[in-house]
């Protein structure tokens, strides 16, 4: 096993709703989707944000697009309009995420 | 097979005007969207129009035609915008003088209104909606009813459709759903019925890969490193077929690319729940969809499916919520990370000593951690040659938020040897919060006028 970091295999773009933060996750090939949908769990991507998603987290999965598509509640600092954070509509989480690292086989 | 040409000519207010106006000149094109709102613009404009009745349109409006509607109207493009905002109808007489300076007579403009539904917010309670918080849960709006400035449905299609099928080449709207700005003239130009769920998910599809301009044509792009010419822009046309299918393209000789990637890019973007990507208009379903690069910068999309629209509208409410006070000022090496630590330290305790009332308080360390917060790698201290200190502040008043900035420049004498870069911080800001509901569609009865130059 080695350990990646998820930039390797993937991209992501981001954004908002409200105060729910939404990412796209894109595997770089089909190799690389089955892996993000094996490790990449809601779950998984719950406890890497820690601090900054208050709310739950919500993974969908789009196998013609080798993409996963994430809901993160609570996650923006109560929205754009009114939060004191500097990434207001969420455009830079989908980054953050790709920071998150994965073991996958040699 | 039919096939029509749509151009999409802004993202949000502040948008680009050259490359929208390089569509209608030479994008061969046969209509042309304006998205001009996102969720806290109407509050912004109902404000304007409070103060001034004959405001509350997007002021880019004027300009905004005023580049496009000689061309457009001498070539046949037809042109859809909600730039309207809180008051379609007096963007739409300012946009009628405009043309007749500009000696333009075949001016048929459609004007829809309705979504603006704040002064029938005591009727529609009454009725025993709650408009419960999606966001928060809250179930109901007592709390913020006093503090309401705007309430906006997200409309979908029919009056936009009605005002073409009346010969309308300009239509000027408030807050329709942004995709709406192209299902209208597909459903107008292939007559598909607003009933035909597969037909009006591809529409509401198609809509959403181009309403953000630039999103699927290089703008916002993992591929950022490609492009050669980062000042040349281009915005997105779809050339869409009357199968329901289509092509991502962008003007001939026009910046950036259209690839597989920026395509799919901007179809997995704030899009919630795949197969159910819910709008006025239709549930979209995008699980079947299918891209292929056909030619360079022609990405062909099919497969697109839908379902039947949901019975109730979005709704956003803004409501006033306090103010936000923010600054900035820079430290330097040596030691900048413990440099911003004390004017942390410093900020805490003179709020504390002036009495403000706070009632949430950040500050961010940017060059350091400001936009991943705690995920952010720090660097060795010895490695960080400066660090931006900002503060920002959510207070109940005006005053209490205006001290934060006076504050922030006092630690250019009052604080670390080297703290500098003191720029003139921003006034302090009201803040609009934004409260998103559901509204049953039948309370949204939306309304047609023509208006001829």
């Amino acid at each position: 096993m080695k350990r990646i970091q998820l930039r390797e295999i993937a991209y992501a773009r981001s954004g908002d709703k409200g105060d729910v933060s939404d990412i796209g996750l894109m595997a770089k090939d089909d190799a690389a989707y089955k892996v993000i949908k094996e490790k990449v769990t809601a779950q998984k991507v719950k406890e890497h944000f820690k601090d900054i998603v208050k709310g739950e987290v919500l993974r969908y999965e789009m196998d013609n697009l080798n993409s996963l598509e994430f809901v993160l509640r609570n996650a923006l600092g109560g929205g754009a309009t009114r939060t004191l954070g500097m990434d207001q509509t969420g455009k830079a989480v989908g980054q953050n995420l790709l920071r998150m690292y994965i073991e996958i086989e040699d | 097979m039919k096939k029509i040409r749509l151009g999409c000519g802004s993202a949000s207010w502040g948008d680009m005007l050259d490359p929208a106006v390089e569509l209608v000149e030479k994008g061969d094109i046969q209509y042309i969207g304006f998205d001009h709102l996102a969720e806290l613009t109407l509050s912004i404009l109902q404000r304007m129009k409070n103060k001034n009745p004959k405001r509350g349109y997007i002021p880019d409006l004027i300009p905004w035609m005023k580049a496009i509607l000689p061309t457009s109207t001498k070539k046949g493009i037809k042109v859809l915008t909600n730039a309207g905002g809180a008051n379609p109808e007096e963007g739409a007489q300012e946009v009628a003088k405009l043309a007749k300076e500009l000696g333009i007579h075949s001016l048929k403009i459609g004007v829809v209104t309705g979504d603006d539904v704040f002064p029938r917010l005591p009727e529609i309670r009454k009725k025993g909606i709650k408009l419960k918080n999606l966001d928060t849960g809250e179930e109901d709006i007592d709390r913020i009813a006093d503090k309401i400035v705007a309430a906006n449905a997200y409309i979908g299609s029919e009056s936009m459709l009605e005002a073409l099928q009346k010969g309308a080449n300009l239509v000027i709207t408030g807050r329709n759903t942004d995709n709406a700005l192209y299902v209208a003239p597909m459903a107008y130009e292939f007559g598909w019925a607003l009933n035909d769920w597969d037909k009006m998910g591809a529409a509401v599809t198609i809509g959403h890969i181009i309403e953000c301009s630039a999103g699927c044509c290089g703008g916002m792009s993992n591929f950022w490193f490609q492009v050669k010419e980062p000042w040349r822009v281009a915005f997105p046309i779809a050339e869409v077929y009357e199968n329901g299918e289509c092509i991502i393209t962008k003007a001939e000789g026009a910046g950036r690319m259209v690839t597989e990637w920026t395509v799919k890019e901007h179809l997995v973007y704030e899009i919630h729940d795949p197969k159910n990507y819910l709008m006025a208009d239709a549930i979209a379903d995008f699980s079947n969809i299918r891209l292929k690069e056909v030619e360079k910068d022609r990405v062909k999309v099919t497969g697109m499916t839908g379902k039947r629209r949901p019975d109730t509208l979005k709704l956003c409410i803004g409501y006033e919520d306090g103010w936000i006070g923010e600054s900035e000022i820079s430290v330097c090496w040596p030691d900048a990370i413990e440099k911003a630590r004390f004017c942390e330290s410093f900020l805490r305790g003179r709020f504390k000593h002036l009495g403000l009332k706070i009632n949430e308080i950040r500050f961010d360390y940017i060059g350091v951690n400001s936009i991943h917060g705690s995920l952010s790698d720090v660097p060795h201290p010895d490695e960080v040659n400066e660090v931006r200190v900002r503060v920002a502040v959510k207070t109940d008043t005006e005053a209490d938020a205006g001290k934060v900035r006076r504050e922030v420049t006092h630690l250019w004498t009052h604080g670390p040897v080297g703290t500098t870069a003191v720029i003139s911080p921003p006034p302090p800001r009201q803040v609009v919060s934004l409260w998103p509901t559901l509204i049953p569609r039948e309370l949204v009865p939306t309304k047609l006028t023509m208006l001829e130059v």
